[in-house]
């Protein structure tokens, strides 16, 4: 009924437009199975964050993708490692650029090391299975299949074999992107971004090699939910950059297997939306929804310098499970655009640590005697205890963030009192203090380390960024603790 | 425990030695299951047979190839074998440095598996033969449906490099028989019995234009993750694929 | 050179009019069997097989044509007859020039019903009792590794069922594969492309 209506409405517009209009309109709608190719290339595959250069204005082309899979051992976060199985190495796998009328001759290589056979489903596939079945490819060999991208917008690919879930869970998926003709708008700035849920064994932050945890993945109950592949893929170093006054584009995809994400940019408004990667354009948007096995590209115009977080706006999942990313912007400040900061209250930002008391039944740590490690193994647990503790306000290189949190490289008033550090560690800190000549009036929560963690972590940070290189040991914590 | 394993695969490796002329075969008593692919839920039945109690070694192959040098990785026909067929030797004759005698061999073609079996007068099992075997843990025939039993497997999927493990490094099953997990996938004599296209999502309907028979693959327990990844692995070999983590063993009536 | 055009002389000796030496020539009888096939030649296999006459073969007899190969069964209710029809289609379609060099052959994917004599009526029934049609039943295991050979898969279902793939393979006369066409009733635009290019290679 509904249909009916508008087609009348557009029925009677055209006649209007012709009869306004004496001369022929000369745009034909092309259909893009008919589009012409001329010449082939090899596409460009990139890893994330980056994407491919813009297809612009080139012509319909042959375009020749090689993706081999491996599976391989990586970092899902500080201490904990898991099997990925990846489209070309990363999670997501290589980002695709493609433009429509493209012939895609796409090349499946399953790596001789692999156990299982692997195929892919690509969204921007008209045709059975999204080329599942043409794919399907046991390890130590190829598979070969040919499509024409007949529909513009930014779409998923994943692994289609079974068990389906199992293969999504562990990494195998990413994006495709088919440009209209002539390409999209040109922006300053490009980036690939694509959330994902993940079930291990032990819970989140459980240290070691975690399996794959299919209960949990049924329950959808997610350990981990991260962009690119690991918690931390884009924050610190890892961090994505723009400069005052650039467009900045993000292609945004979701693998899942499960959930759905709130994508949202803290700080700024997306000035415009492909909603669910499609030729819908919505403008202003604040968080948009991206379903799993769904993408929308984002773009919008940073004013200000300063470090924008991009998160699921389903909070805890950011600040607790991973899905945390970070825009540094750099350049020279708006003061009419955004004022700076006016300190007056208290922020507390959360690390991944959940800050509460020690939980008696899970730390019940008999009496052992602590047998001294070495300084070597020191350094990494301590770094390992930093970054998942104390990385979010006092930095990767303890540079610290002026006016809010002190920095803890080259600090006057750490090197000055090793006890008195060891005890804000153990039992936090409030009021005003000066290092390196600058005042801080902050709070530190007591954080909920072992001994041996806080000896560790302390002695990371001391023989690091210049500090005095004071080897903090187990039991002058236990000292610091005792008179308390 | 770690020490304990280990010596208990010594000894089993000196075993082995001792029993080098012959490798031991068990008794499997027939009856009757629901594999996972059941046709409607039909049971399978199966009858007595004898299997080997560990996979072919790379030394049982090696003298297998000495003696019938057409299966040489220089001879066999390319008809029967992949370019990959027994690409990490040193030679036609020779291991590699990092190749252990009683590993598991791999990187060997159905026609080569099949041939090996038949030169001992036995056969390949068939894939309900061997998976009757393979559904039993260290003290039950059949553990399907427990959850430490799918575990195992499970986690043999993201373990790396198995297959230069030596035989007898995994569990000894009901029936006494090792490694039918955690170590390498092995061929069976129908693999090609398993229809399953990689398009996962197909495989579960009932397309009565592509099969004959109307019930073409459906499992009858989907949650079973850690059985579906060996069909899965069946149905994407073709005959002369040659695999690095495959190897076979034998059976005999 | 020859001056007497294609003249051939049972004897040694000179030619009667130029009086040039005569030469020995090759024999040039159309001698398959005499070549060496290659390495993926299917005439590898010394699996023994029945044919729809009763005569005991090895698929080597086959060589020296092409050869269009299917795999079914008699009792086959669904794919089977349009896989019959796809081969029957892909016969009329060939030129009548070429037609004496293309031999079809059906497999059969079931050896304990598929005897020679059920197959010879199959063969007549479907009205494909000529010289260019083989029916062949082979044993248990030699089907399944001629399957193999062929990539195609197939399951007992029941006593009188199976599920299988539904692919028609183009084997040049050496016995090598050159083409397969996978699917029931597709265009077979391209697998009498490859028959004809066979031929005349």
């Amino acid at each position: 009924m509904n249909i009916l209506k508008t087609l009348g409405i557009i029925i009677t517009s055209l006649l209007l437009i012709s009869c306004n209009k004496n001369e022929k309109n000369e745009i034909a709608i092309v259909d893009p199975a008919e589009i012409y190719i001329k010449g082939t290339i090899d596409a460009e595959l990139t890893s994330p964050p980056f994407v491919p250069a813009p297809v612009g204005n080139r012509v319909a082309k042959k375009l020749l993708v090689n993706m081999e899979i491996i599976e391989k051992e990586g970092t899902m976060s500080d201490g904990v490692t898991y099997v990925y199985w990846t489209f070309g190495g990363s999670v997501p796998g290589s980002f695709i650029r493609t433009r429509i009328g493209d012939v895609v001759e796409f090349t499946l290589s399953n790596h001789p090391d692999n156990k299982l056979p692997h195929n892919i489903d690509l969204h921007a596939v008209t045709g059975p299975g999204g080329g599942a079945e043409s794919s399907f490819v046991a390890p130590g060999q190829q598979k070969t299949f040919s499509f024409k991208t007949l529909n513009p917008g930014l779409y998923v690919y994943h692994c289609a074999t079974a068990p389906v879930g199992m293969h999504i869970a562990n990494g195998m998926y990413g994006l495709i992107l088919v440009e209209p003709e002539g390409g999209l708008p040109p922006v300053d700035k490009e980036y690939y971004i694509m959330q994902g849920d993940f079930y291990t064994k032990g819970a989140n932050g459980e240290r070691g090699l975690q399996a794959f945890d299919m209960n949990k993945a049924i329950k959808e109950d997610a350990d981990y939910v991260v962009f690119n592949g690991k918690v931390g893929a884009l924050t610190g170093d890892n961090a994505i950059t723009a400069n005052v006054g650039e467009t900045v584009r993000l292609f945004v995809g979701n693998g899942g297997p499960n959930l759905t994400s709130s994508f949202h940019v803290i700080g700024e408004i997306f000035d415009n939306v492909h909603i669910e990667g499609g030729s819908t354009i919505s403008k202003n948007i604040q968080t948009t929804s991206i379903p799993a096995g769904g993408a929308a590209i984002v773009d919008f115009k940073v004013d200000v310098p300063g470090t924008f977080i991009l998160v699921d706006h389903a909070i805890f999942r950011a600040f607790n499970k991973g899905a945390l990313g970070m825009l540094k912007v750099s350049g020279k400040e708006n003061k009419t655009l955004y004022s700076g900061v006016k300190q007056e209250g208290i922020y507390h930002p959360e690390g991944s640590t959940i800050q509460t008391m020690p939980d008696e039944n899970g730390k019940k740590t008999a009496e052992v005697k602590v047998v001294e490690k070495s300084l070597t193994q020191k350094m990494k647990d301590g770094k390992q205890v930093y970054m998942n503790t104390c990385f979010a306000c006092h930095q990767s290189e303890g540079q610290g963030i002026e006016g809010a949190f002190p920095p803890l490289a080259k600090s006057d008033y750490l090197n000055a009192d090793v006890k008195r550090s060891i005890g804000i560690v153990l039992n936090g800190k409030t009021g005003e203090i000066t290092v390196n000549g600058k005042k801080y009036n902050s709070v530190m929560t007591k954080q909920t380390l072992t001994e041996v963690e806080v000896a560790d972590v302390m002695t990371y940070i001391y023989n690091s960024w210049g500090n005095n290189k004071t080897n903090v040991t187990v039991d002058l914590v236990k000292q610091v603790k005792n008179k308390n | 425990m770690k020490t304990i394993v280990r010596l208990a695969v010594t000894m089993l490796f000196l075993n082995s030695i001792i029993a080098n002329c012959q490798p031991k075969m068990v008794k499997i008593k027939g009856g009757t299951y629901i594999p996972l692919y059941g046709t409607n839920n039909q049971k399978v039945t199966i009858d007595n047979f004898y299997i080997d109690v560990y996979p072919v070694t790379n030394q049982e192959f090696l003298e297998f190839v000495k003696k019938h040098p057409e299966w040489k990785r220089s001879k066999a026909l390319k008809l029967f074998v992949d370019d990959n067929y027994l690409n990490d030797w040193k030679s036609d004759t020779i291991l590699n440095t990092n190749q252990n005698l009683q590993s598991p061999i791999t990187s060997i073609s159905w026609f080569a598996a099949k041939n090996y079996c038949e030169a001992q007068n036995k056969r390949l099992p068939t894939v309900d033969e061997w998976e009757y075997v393979a559904m039993s843990n260290e003290n039950m025939p059949d553990a399907r449906t427990l959850k430490n039993y799918n575990e195992f497997i499970l986690s043999w999927y993201e373990k790396p490099k198995t297959n230069i493990q030596t035989i007898g490094s995994t569990f000894q099953n009901y029936w006494k028989v090792y490694d039918m997990h955690g170590l390498v996938w092995e061929w069976t004599s129908d693999f090609n019995a398993v229809l399953i296209s990689g398009e996962s999502r197909k495989d579960v309907d009932k397309d009565n234009d592509l099969f004959c028979g109307s019930a073409a693959v459906n499992a009858t327990d989907l949650m079973n993750y850690a059985a579906f990844m060996r069909y899965a692995i069946r149905g994407s070999l073709k005959a002369k694929y040659t695999m690095k983590n495959l190897g076979f063993r034998c059976v005999k009536d | 050179m020859k001056c007497e055009g294609e003249k051939i002389y049972a004897d040694e000796g000179s030619c009667p009019i130029c009086k040039m030496d005569l030469q020995p020539i090759e024999e040039e009888v159309k001698n398959f069997s005499l070549e060496e096939i290659t390495e993926t030649s299917i005439f590898n296999l010394t699996s023994k097989w029945n044919t729809e006459e009763g005569e005991e073969i090895t698929l080597k007899k086959l060589k020296g044509k092409t050869l269009v190969m299917v795999m079914i069964y008699t009792t086959c209710k669904a794919a089977c007859p349009r896989l019959v029809a796809d081969m029957r289609n892909i016969e009329v379609k060939i030129p009548a020039e070429f037609k004496n060099e293309v031999q079809y052959i059906m497999v059969s994917i079931d050896p304990k019903n598929d005897t020679p004599k059920r197959l010879k009526e199959f063969a007549i029934e479907n009205l494909m009792d000529d010289e260019k049609w083989t029916f062949l039943q082979g044993t248990e295991d030699g089907v399944r590794e001629f399957a193999n050979v062929l990539a195609v898969k197939y399951k007992k279902i029941s006593p009188l069922d199976f599920s299988h793939s539904n692919i028609i393979s183009v084997f040049n006369p050496q016995g090598d594969l050159v083409h397969q066409q996978e699917g029931l009733g597709v265009d077979n635009k391209i697998t009498i492309e490859k028959i004809i290019e066979t031929v005349k290679k």
